[in-house]
């Protein structure tokens, strides 16, 4: 562990408690830091983890990349048809979410819930679906559905309704409440009112958390064939087990520019719309000119024709083509996609009595080997946050612009950091794996990449937000670079950086529970090889621990932010 | 005054011994009695937190009373199930210090919402209300001298056209009693005199009973035909605003002013007052 690391936490403690003597608080989080670092020493020898290893690895890797290069695009076809189905299946599983998630939210939500069961109800049922990785739904649900997309997109639609609910609830609770009561006095009924006022308050933000789990769930359905619950990953996974590396690099760099290009497309998306016109800066071109004067003359036409049909402005138009563009992309998936729908209805039953079946649970069976495997877990989880972020923080330093001022040194970095992050972790651990053979160490090693890249990123933007201001004042005493970055940079940007270290562990951790399924270690391998049994009783074991697992982190996270608060 | 009971000839407002203390132990209306017949207009004054605001809401439901009876239009508000609830509120406009519009929806969209009382089902959006009454809106917008930002969005105007807006939405309820809530009280001077006068002026066209409570005392002596003052949610004038004088008025706020400054000791509260009290 590093040094720097443990003193510059103890340095913070009195600074992030600056108001009354809060003694057990301090005390606590002196705890959870030395749990945190005991944590990464138990794990580090309970995985044999050595230097040797982890640079072995590397060797073996340049070894992988070596074979996989040139990449083949000789069977491009098949792999475009696969990326296509995995991007029409984020598509309808996120859509299938945002609908699951509309009446749930107005159920959870504090300021429209019809009653306290109904409140209670719908926030567990919220809290309870992000508590299963998505990976693990659908491997389940490939039992009653069969191989294909039909799995992936239920538990695309399954899993998403935690985040896509949560946030959903929490804007609908953000809305202000005089509109509402206005409208009430007109005597209008309660579902007349929320529409009226709470619904337009609420969209931008409702399709801006759509659209980013949109992008979430791209990543998702990416790696779902890893389980044959359809799209790209069964190509991926198939190439590489016949050692077709030159194939599976073609797959994988066909996924990855697609990701790449959909975060792109929805981050702008998501900026003009969650930022409003109101809020636009006031510089404008000649066309942003020209098109609020043609908005402006429609608007007066309008008023003094009174026409009763709001006018086509600029925005209008925005928003009735995106709209249509979505039905139109959803209506293509649907008639695109290889998918009984009609039949999943009729599957209903088969999909209760498979979860029926899950139960009662047998922990007895693969008992020691569910320790294992939990342990396992933990151990994976520990070792790429505390790597992970050994490895951000040179990265990120080396991004932020206004410490290293040398535009082709961040300008790379910036770039490697977007390239990297442009990969689903679990795809790089099938990569990872192929090059070095099942365990714990490519799985490691790859979630390790996942949280640098993240990390850095986090650091680098973090770094960049640090105030100027003592900056130049440590300058002014005659300091060099380094100690000015030490006395002035690093305090500034801690506190963000503790807690995002606590919360890429809570990733890290769930992203490892399913890190087995592809043979990177961990509990997953163990709900792999029950799945592949029929031992069913097991499986639902197995998916209690996992559901334990996530959910007692979630817990020790936000205590923990809470008492850096 | 007490006398009269549920909603007699000629009284569209009666209360009855309404007292109402909030969850949290404050006594917002102690024991306060009134009729109000058809066709008056009527000024609430009294200071922040005397119980004006709450005895509005108990007007027209969003409030119900802890003891006491309240009749408005021969409907018990108090004890009346949702939909005839509705029913008064349909007939009650509201006019709020906050204006309380959808600052994302156009005005048009805004004065619309005002007819939801009379449509059944939800309604998003401009088309989705009947062409009659888009029109009946436009008209109403046109009264308040807003037709020309119909399509404009409600957060782009200034106060006192929001308040304008917030007034069409309430003709469009065609009420026949009008309660406003400190309506000019968010504005500046100018526009408070333009938006009092303009609700004024449409609700003695439209014949509506007015309940109106002000800061600015001089504009409900102006008005009013009868002037109520409220102190700890008890009545404490109740006159004819003829003959009543500004001292008459001023003794609503002064007798308070003594209270709290042998309670407090507070020595700037004179000067809070009368900044309170704009004559």
């Amino acid at each position: 562990m590093s040094g720097a690391h443990v003193e510059a936490f103890s340095r913070s403690t009195p600074k992030r408690l600056p108001r009354a003597p809060r003694k057990w608080q301090s005390w606590a989080l002196l705890a959870v830091f030395v749990a945190y670092v005991g944590g990464t020493v138990w794990s580090w020898r309970y995985i044999n983890m050595t230097l040797s290893t982890l640079f072995g690895g590397f060797t073996e890797l340049w070894n992988l990349v070596t074979y996989m290069l040139p990449p083949r695009f000789d069977r491009i076809r098949e792999v475009l048809d696969a990326t296509l189905e995995t991007i029409w299946m984020a598509l309808i599983g996120t859509t299938a979410s945002v609908l699951l998630s509309v009446p749930l939210a107005f159920l959870a939500a504090r300021n429209t819930t019809p009653n306290p069961v109904t409140f209670a109800a719908s926030r567990a049922i919220i809290t309870l679906s992000r508590a299963v990785p998505t990976l693990v739904i659908a491997a389940v649900l490939t039992l009653p559905l069969g191989i294909g997309p039909l799995a992936g997109i239920l538990a695309l639609a399954i899993h998403s309704i935690g985040m896509i609910g949560k946030l959903f609830t929490e804007a609908i609770e953000n809305t202000e409440s005089m509109s509402r009561e206005a409208v009430t006095s007109t005597g209008a009924g309660k579902w007349q009112t929320v529409l009226t006022t709470i619904v337009p308050q609420i969209t931008p933000s409702w399709i801006g958390t759509s659209l980013y789990r949109l992008d979430i769930n791209l990543r998702e359905s990416a790696v779902l064939g890893f389980v044959g619950a359809g799209g790209v990953g069964f190509v991926i996974q198939t190439t590489l087990r016949s050692l077709d590396y030159q194939r599976a690099i073609a797959a994988v760099s066909v996924i990855f520019a697609v990701i790449t290009l959909i975060e792109v497309v929805s981050t702008r998306l998501r900026t003009s719309i969650i930022g409003d016109h109101l809020s636009t800066p006031t510089t404008k071109n000649a066309r942003t000119e020209a098109r609020e004067r043609r908005d402006q003359r429609l608007i007066i036409d309008a008023v003094t024709t009174r026409r009763l049909t709001p006018p086509w402005t600029y925005e209008r138009i925005v928003r009735t083509s995106a709209a249509l563009i979505f039905l139109a992309l959803i209506v293509i998936s649907f008639v695109t996609i290889d998918m009984p729908l009609l039949s999943a209805f009729g599957l209903i039953d088969e999909i209760g009595e498979s979860v029926g079946r899950l139960f009662p649970p047998d922990f007895t069976t693969a008992g020691p080997e569910l320790w294992q495997g939990i342990r396992e877990t933990v151990a994976i989880g520990f070792i790429a946050t505390t790597l992970g972020l050994l490895l951000s923080i040179p990265l990120g330093i080396l991004s932020a612009r206004n410490i290293v001022v040398k535009r082709a040194v961040f300008g790379t970095t910036r770039l490697f950091l977007l390239g990297l992050r442009g990969l689903p972790e679990l795809i790089v651990a099938v990569l990872f794996v192929a090059a070095m053979g099942l365990g714990p160490v490519p799985g490691t090693l790859a979630l390790t990449l996942g949280t640098a890249t993240f990390m850095a990123k986090l650091i680098g933007d973090a770094l960049e937000e640090v105030s100027p201001v003592p900056r130049e004042a440590v300058f002014a005493t005659g300091a060099t670079g380094v100690q000015e970055f030490f006395t002035s940079v690093v305090p500034q940007a801690l506190p963000n950086l503790v807690s995002q270290t606590l919360y890429m562990l809570d990733v890290n951790l769930r992203s490892s529970t399913v890190l087995g399924i592809i043979g990177g270690g961990g509990i997953g391998f163990l709900l792999l090889s029950a799945l592949r049994v029929l031992q069913e009783p097991t499986v639902g074991a197995i998916i209690i621990v996992i559901f334990v697992i996530v959910y007692a982190i979630e817990l020790v996270g936000s205590f923990v932010r809470w008492l850096v608060e | 005054m007490t006398t009269s009971l549920s909603g007699g000839a000629g009284s569209l407002i009666s209360l009855t011994g309404v007292s109402k203390r909030f969850p949290n132990g404050t006594l917002a209306l102690d024991n306060v009695s009134m009729t109000v017949p058809t066709g008056q207009l009527l000024s609430l004054i009294g200071l922040s937190g005397s119980g004006k605001s709450t005895l509005m809401r108990h007007l027209n439901g969003l409030h119900k009373p802890t003891a006491g009876t309240v009749h408005v239009m021969g409907v018990e508000v108090s004890s009346a199930s949702n939909r005839a609830l509705r029913g008064v509120r349909r007939n009650v406009g509201f006019v709020f210090q906050q204006f309380g519009l959808v600052g994302r929806a156009t005005c048009l969209e805004n004065v619309l919402s005002g007819a939801l009382g009379r449509l059944r089902g939800p309604r998003y959006g401009v088309i989705s209300y009947p062409r009659s009454l888009r029109r009946e809106a436009f008209d109403h917008l046109e009264r308040v001298g807003l037709a020309p930002q119909a399509y404009q969005r409600a957060d782009t105007l200034s106060g006192g056209q929001m308040q304008r807006v917030a007034i069409a939405r309430t003709l469009m309820q065609r009420p026949q009693l009008l309660l406003a809530d400190e309506p000019v009280a968010s504005l500046d001077p100018e526009s408070s005199h333009q938006v009092l006068e303009l609700l004024l002026r449409v609700a003695t066209e439209e014949n509506m009973t007015v309940i109106v409570t002000l800061h600015q005392v001089e504009l409900a002596l102006g008005w009013a035909h009868r002037i109520v003052g409220l102190r700890d949610g008890r009545v404490v004038l109740d006159r004819d605003a003829r003959g009543l004088t500004q001292d008459d008025v001023m003794e609503v706020y002064q007798r308070v002013d003594r209270e709290s400054n042998l309670a407090s000791g507070a020595p700037n509260t004179v000067a809070a007052v009368t900044d309170h009290v704009k004559v």
